[in-house]
């Protein structure tokens, strides 16, 4: 049972919804508008789960002393810090704004600072013409690399006076064509896989989401 | 000498970013920067607006990406105030919410647009996609109150704008796949014209959406905001960042050559 209604559940939605998408029918559209209503219900839930289970698994790190499991305390702290504010003050209660603007806003940025580093380090290691492959892909990531900065337009129309502007030119090309030919490729190829595994789970073939062991 | 090229330390690379990235800042080097097509078709289509049209633009980018994305949404924003073009906030990410509050409100002081006539930032609800299909239907099915608490009846406005049929632009500024829910939800449900701002690293994701006018216009990553600042003839922090963006990049493309220079000697020497 405990199997089975989730099952039942899946397959009605799916097939409901799948078919009120080509029906113009108002009861059919009133229906999706319904179940569209009703999943804006079910979505603040996933914020509940999203914090439980964070508290969960930090809460195991400490107890279970995993490696820097110090620093779990600080998720607490800074969990604790923003609700405690945020919600009987509100999020646009000047503490509030505070710590998003000079505690969150610096700390993520430098995260993702820190990137610009690494990713020229392991280019200079690892971004090398061994195949015909790799040069193509080398190649097109230099010309789209200097093409994105306006030094590169620059450079080429003082020593070169021939095509103005040809890196950002080549780079737009590369972008046009090569790069948008094989992004559809991938796309095609997602969407057919999400419709194939959307029937699976839809006709209860596919049953992972289910989670706990098969035949449970 | 060639050995050591190679194995060159780390932080030695990790220096000359840091060098490519101050030395620019403090000399206030400037570049001419040339438009790229796709930021071009997002300007002239929201120049080509009358005025009391509405743009809704999508916040959907963490302070991780604010770098990127906020010079372009400051750029857009001020346009469409100096259009006397309306604009509606809000964001599909909960950390994005302050975020594009406070972009608002600073764009508004500067340009004078008054909160509730001019422009207005319903905030953040959960669920992404369900929320991309409620507005369709009805703005206020989703978004009951805007971020400050006051309901949307309230607030001029929203009257008359209940649903996309009277949201002449969506622009969406996005780090993630924001951009494809919205093509997917409401560009080929309710019609939606449709315009991105994305972060440089998803930017070639994007072009097959553009290619078949999903997407009207496409800003990529900063230089997408040195470009749409070109075009409003308003520098500010996206052309700024052009000149760090430009040595950054030399650099990384000379260490990609020179890291090849070095592979290929040593590799003959090898043979």
């Amino acid at each position: 049972m405990r199997r089975q209604v989730p099952l039942i559940l899946c397959f009605a939605f799916g097939i409901v919804m799948a078919l009120t998408e080509f029906s113009p029918h108002p009861f059919s559209q009133w229906l999706n508008e319904e179940i569209i209503d009703w999943t804006l219900v079910i979505g603040p839930f996933a914020l509940v789960l999203a914090v439980a289970t964070l508290v969960q698994s930090h809460w195991t790190r400490i107890r279970r002393r995993s490696e820097y499991w110090q620093y779990s305390f600080l998720v607490f702290i800074g969990m604790a810090a923003m609700v405690l504010i945020g919600i009987p003050l509100g999020q646009r209660h000047e503490a509030f704004v505070w710590l998003f603007r000079y505690a969150q806003v610096p700390m993520d940025a430098t995260m993702f600072s820190l990137l610009a580093f690494f990713i020229a380090s392991a280019a200079y290691r690892a971004f090398r013409a061994r195949t015909l492959e790799a040069t193509l892909l080398l190649a097109a990531a230099l010309i789209v690399m200097i093409g994105n900065a306006p030094v590169g337009d620059l450079i080429w129309n003082t020593i070169i006076p021939f095509e103005d502007n040809l890196p950002s030119t080549a780079r737009q090309w590369i972008l046009d064509n090569p790069n948008l030919s094989a992004r559809r490729g991938i796309i095609l190829g997602i969407s057919l896989g999400v419709i194939s595994q959307s029937i699976r789970i839809i006709l209860g073939i596919e049953r992972s989401y289910l989670g706990g062991v098969e035949g449970d | 000498m060639i050995e050591k090229l190679m194995n060159i330390d780390r932080r030695i690379v990790f220096i000359l970013v840091a060098l490519a990235v101050i030395i620019p800042s403090l000399l206030e080097v400037s570049f001419p920067i040339t438009v790229s097509q796709p930021t071009r078709s997002t300007y002239d289509y929201i120049e080509a607006l009358p005025p009391g049209s509405t743009v809704m633009i999508g916040f959907n980018y963490g302070p991780s990406s604010l770098a990127e994305l906020h010079p372009m949404a400051k750029a857009v924003i001020y346009h469409c105030f100096q259009k006397q073009i309306r604009v509606i906030g809000m964001t599909l990410l909960a950390e994005a919410a302050t975020l594009g509050d406070n972009m608002l409100k600073d764009v508004a002081a500067e340009a004078g647009a008054v909160y509730g006539q001019d422009y207005a930032y319903l905030g953040f609800r959960p669920g992404a996609t369900q929320v991309l299909l409620g507005m369709g239907t009805a703005i206020d099915s989703v978004f009951e109150a805007d971020y400050a608490g006051t309901s949307l009846t309230e607030i001029p406005l929203m009257a008359d704008v209940t649903n996309y049929e009277q949201v002449d632009l969506v622009l969406d500024l996005a780090s993630g796949s924001s951009t494809e829910w919205w093509i997917t939800y409401t560009n080929t449900r309710y019609n939606q014209q449709i315009a991105a701002g994305v972060t440089g690293v998803i930017v070639s994701q994007m072009y097959p959406y553009l290619q078949t006018k999903q997407l009207i216009g496409l800003m990529p990553g900063l230089l997408g905001a040195a470009e749409y600042e070109k075009l409003i003839d308003r520098p500010a922090k996206g052309t700024e960042g052009m000149s760090i963006q430009s040595f950054a990049h030399l650099l990384v493309v000379g260490l990609v050559i020179l890291g090849n220079i070095t592979f290929f000697i040593q590799r003959r020497q090898g043979e």
